[in-house]
């Protein structure tokens, strides 16, 4: 018996939950998108989230070479690999790609310390690095329902994105139900709303996902649209092409709910998913690019460290309320005490008027000599 | 503070353990001499009760005390609550909750000795609700004591204090110290033995035992049987006891709540934190874990001492549900240990 006893630390019982599981679900999570894909762009749209994937994770695996680290099994790049190509067209060609994966890893990630330590989330800084690199290529979508060549030179037919249209000031010429269903062009995966809600959904159930962050988000966000439409016509149109051009809706259930980046606490969630409600909101608003999404994500990424502060220190107060309450009481009488004279209390034609005073007295000396003790302490 | 309670759901597995009956280790009894053999239970005053639990020697299980010091300096003033502590809220563990559904006349006579003393205005017995494995049903009264069933979630016992009138005093006492008590007052029996849980998934004959006090574990789980040769063996609570490597030399005490063989250990994954914040959201103290951990890993005492550190209870929420196995809470309470140390010799 006593040759296989191994020691562990005090729960002696775990969850059976583990990081391998929650990366799973997003991986399963993220299928039935590309699923989507392939039925709107051909294999093309598979082969480049499988070339996104092995980039990804063959970068880390370098990286923690480079480091004389021992690899670990690590789902993670699989993740940031399938996301980054759901953010653009299909016809992307792959140096893209794989440059937007250099970047995610490599300069993202790795020197931060891998996993667990970036400050920035990889994806959304990936995409954004090729999208500033090559804008005329990132934001080109070819046109639904045409099978795109999977090698060589693509002879796709292009056509207008909705979110362009919004950012000229124009009525997109799409109606709501293509825009649900994904055959309006534009991203390769962000289209599809209706899958990426029950994705979303799934992993929400599924507890891989806090509920707070997507629903803290697109309330407030659905709820700006509604107040400054860009556009004209009925505000409810105006808020459905907002909500569901570009990729808000995906990066709400997919890039905003990572981890590693956003803040602790459900307090914290709900103020960083209002302000970068907000933040994408004026960056659509007043921005040039019509990739709101992934700059102010990469903009909110830098506060959820201060959201945790924020929440620690309203903990922090919550937790020594009784002490810190005293303590400036015991502040406040002392500066009482000292400004003014101890009041005098008379009451005129009463028999009982000295005794009276001698106990008003007694108790402003009693309480000065309390407070006093006190501020020694 | 309640509105930031999180604490975490447990599957208790308490059966079959706790409706079975208790299973006495053979083993000789000891008696001691008291001045007042004969005095009928009735009549004992409250100085003979503090007598009898100094002679039978009695030590209180939820805390360690010797009861007669206990009781003696405890002063209930008016309106005091007398709390019986029965909570077993972690898995596997009803040494107590045995007593209170086995032993239940014996109970409330040891209270009834115990009120004597402390003269409360109110007295129950607090037993954990939510065993759902179970088909037993909690008794709602026991002798003439109310049970105060307390619910919700992992660790319960530091919600006892809610149901306790703001500005009263209170004394917490563990039940086997009230079954130790009774046993004092009718039959003069010293306490030499103590309640131990023995469970785990590769115990036969899995039961609440009463063994001498100084039994080693090998010979307890010889007692219940092994179906396999476990991988773990675990002295006190499945959340909060110690693994031990020795069972031929470690020895249950007073305040020993069970003995636990699982077939398996639950592994070390070499992932680093994610930063998921679930121990965050376990911690039933409203602790910002994820932080801290970072600070004591890193060795900045001061820092930890901002965040709270000392009031870590040790419950291990945060352990349990780490999606990479860290072993939080270990770590927490190394720091506090550092830091206490730190505090005496006044380098902090």
């Amino acid at each position: 018996m006593k040759d296989r006893l191994m020691f562990q630390n005090a729960p002696h019982v775990r969850q059976s939950e583990s990081v391998v599981t929650m990366m799973t679900d997003v991986i399963f999570a993220l299928l039935p998108v590309y699923l989507m894909c392939f039925f709107y762009y051909g294999a093309r749209s598979l082969v480049l989230g499988l070339c996104g994937a092995f980039f990804c994770c063959a970068f880390s695996a370098i990286g923690s070479l480079l480091l004389r680290e021992k690899p670990v099994p690590d789902l993670t790049p699989v993740i940031t690999g399938l996301i980054i190509p759901l953010l653009m067209p299909a016809d992307i060609p792959y140096y893209i790609l794989i440059s937007a994966c250099t970047v995610a890893i490599l300069v993202v990630k790795l020197p931060f310390g891998g996993t667990g330590s970036n400050l920035f989330n990889p994806a959304a800084v990936g995409f954004a690095s090729v999208a500033i690199c090559w804008p005329e290529l990132v934001f080109r979508y070819p046109a639904t329902m045409q099978s795109i060549e999977v090698f060589g030179e693509t002879t796709a037919k292009f056509a207008q994105s909705p979110a362009y249209s919004l950012s000229l000031g124009a009525v997109p010429d799409h109606n709501v139900l293509d825009m649900l269903l994904g055959s309006a062009p534009g991203p390769m995966g962000a289209t599809n709303i209706l899958v990426v809600v029950a994705c979303g959904i799934f992993l929400i159930v599924k507890k891989a996902v806090n509920w707070i962050t997507p629903v803290s988000f697109l309330v407030p966000y659905a709820l700006l649209c509604l107040l400054f439409p860009r556009i004209g016509g009925s505000p409810f149109d105006a808020l459905c092409f907002e909500l569901f051009s570009g990729t808000v809706v995906f990066g709400a259930f997919f890039m905003l709910t990572e981890p590693v980046t956003s803040p602790k606490r459900d307090f914290g969630k709900l103020m960083a998913g209002i302000s970068s409600a907000v933040v994408v909101f004026l960056f659509r608003y007043f921005g040039g690019f019509e990739m709101g999404f992934a700059s102010a994500l990469i903009v909110m990424n830098v506060f959820s460290p201060l959201f945790d502060a924020v929440c620690e220190n309203i903990l922090h107060v919550l937790r020594h309320g009784d002490s810190i309450v005293s303590t400036f009481k015991a502040e406040f009488d002392r500066k009482k005490a000292a400004k003014e004279p101890a009041v005098k209390v008379v009451f005129e034609e009463s028999p009982e008027t000295e005794e009276i005073q001698e106990v008003v007295e007694e108790i402003d000396l009693s309480e000065k000599e309390e407070t006093g003790e006190e501020a020694v302490q | 503070m309640s509105l930031f309670f999180k604490g975490i759901l447990l599957e208790q597995k308490k059966e079959p353990m706790l409706t079975r009956s208790t299973l006495v280790m053979r083993q000789e009894f000891e008696y001691f001499d008291c001045d007042f053999p004969d005095t009928p239970l009735e009549e004992l005053s409250g100085e003979q009760v503090i007598e009898l639990t100094r002679l039978a020697g009695i030590v209180d299980e939820s805390d360690g005390k010797m009861l007669w010091e206990k009781l003696e300096k405890a002063n209930l003033g008016e309106g005091g609550t007398l709390i019986v502590d029965a909570i077993d809220d972690e898995p596997y563990i009803s040494s107590q909750m045995s007593i209170c559904i086995h032993q239940p006349e014996k109970l409330a006579a040891g209270i009834e000795l115990c009120e004597k003393v402390l003269s409360p205005a109110k007295t129950y017995i607090a037993m954990y609700r939510h065993i759902f494995d179970s088909n037993f049903g909690i008794p709602s009264k026991i002798g003439k004591y109310h049970v105060k069933k307390i619910g919700g979630r992992y660790p319960a016992e530091s919600r006892v204090y809610r149901h306790i009138p703001k500005g009263k005093n209170s004394v917490i006492v563990g039940a086997c110290a009230m079954l130790h008590l009774a046993r004092a007052a009718e039959e003069s029996r010293k306490m030499t033995s103590c309640f131990v849980t023995v469970a785990g998934d590769v115990v036969k004959n899995p039961r609440n035992v009463e063994v001498p006090i100084g039994t080693t574990a090998e010979k307890i789980l010889e007692l219940c049987g092994l179906t396999e040769e476990p991988e773990t063996i675990v002295l006190g609570g499945s959340m909060t006891g110690r693994a031990i490597f020795e069972p031929e030399n470690e020895t249950v005490g007073p305040t020993t709540r069970g003995v636990i063989a699982l077939a398996r250990s639950y592994g070390t994954y070499s992932y680093t934190c994610i930063g998921c914040g679930r121990c965050d959201h376990a911690c039933p103290k409203a602790l910002s874990v994820c932080a801290m951990r970072k600070f004591a890993e890193a060795g900045k005492l001061d820092e930890l001492q901002k965040y709270d550190v000392s009031m870590c209870i040790g419950c291990g929420a945060c352990s349990y549900v780490c999606p990479s196995r860290i072993d939080v809470s270990a770590t927490l309470l190394k720091a506090k240990k550092q830091i206490e140390i730190a505090k005496k010799e006044g380098t902090l």
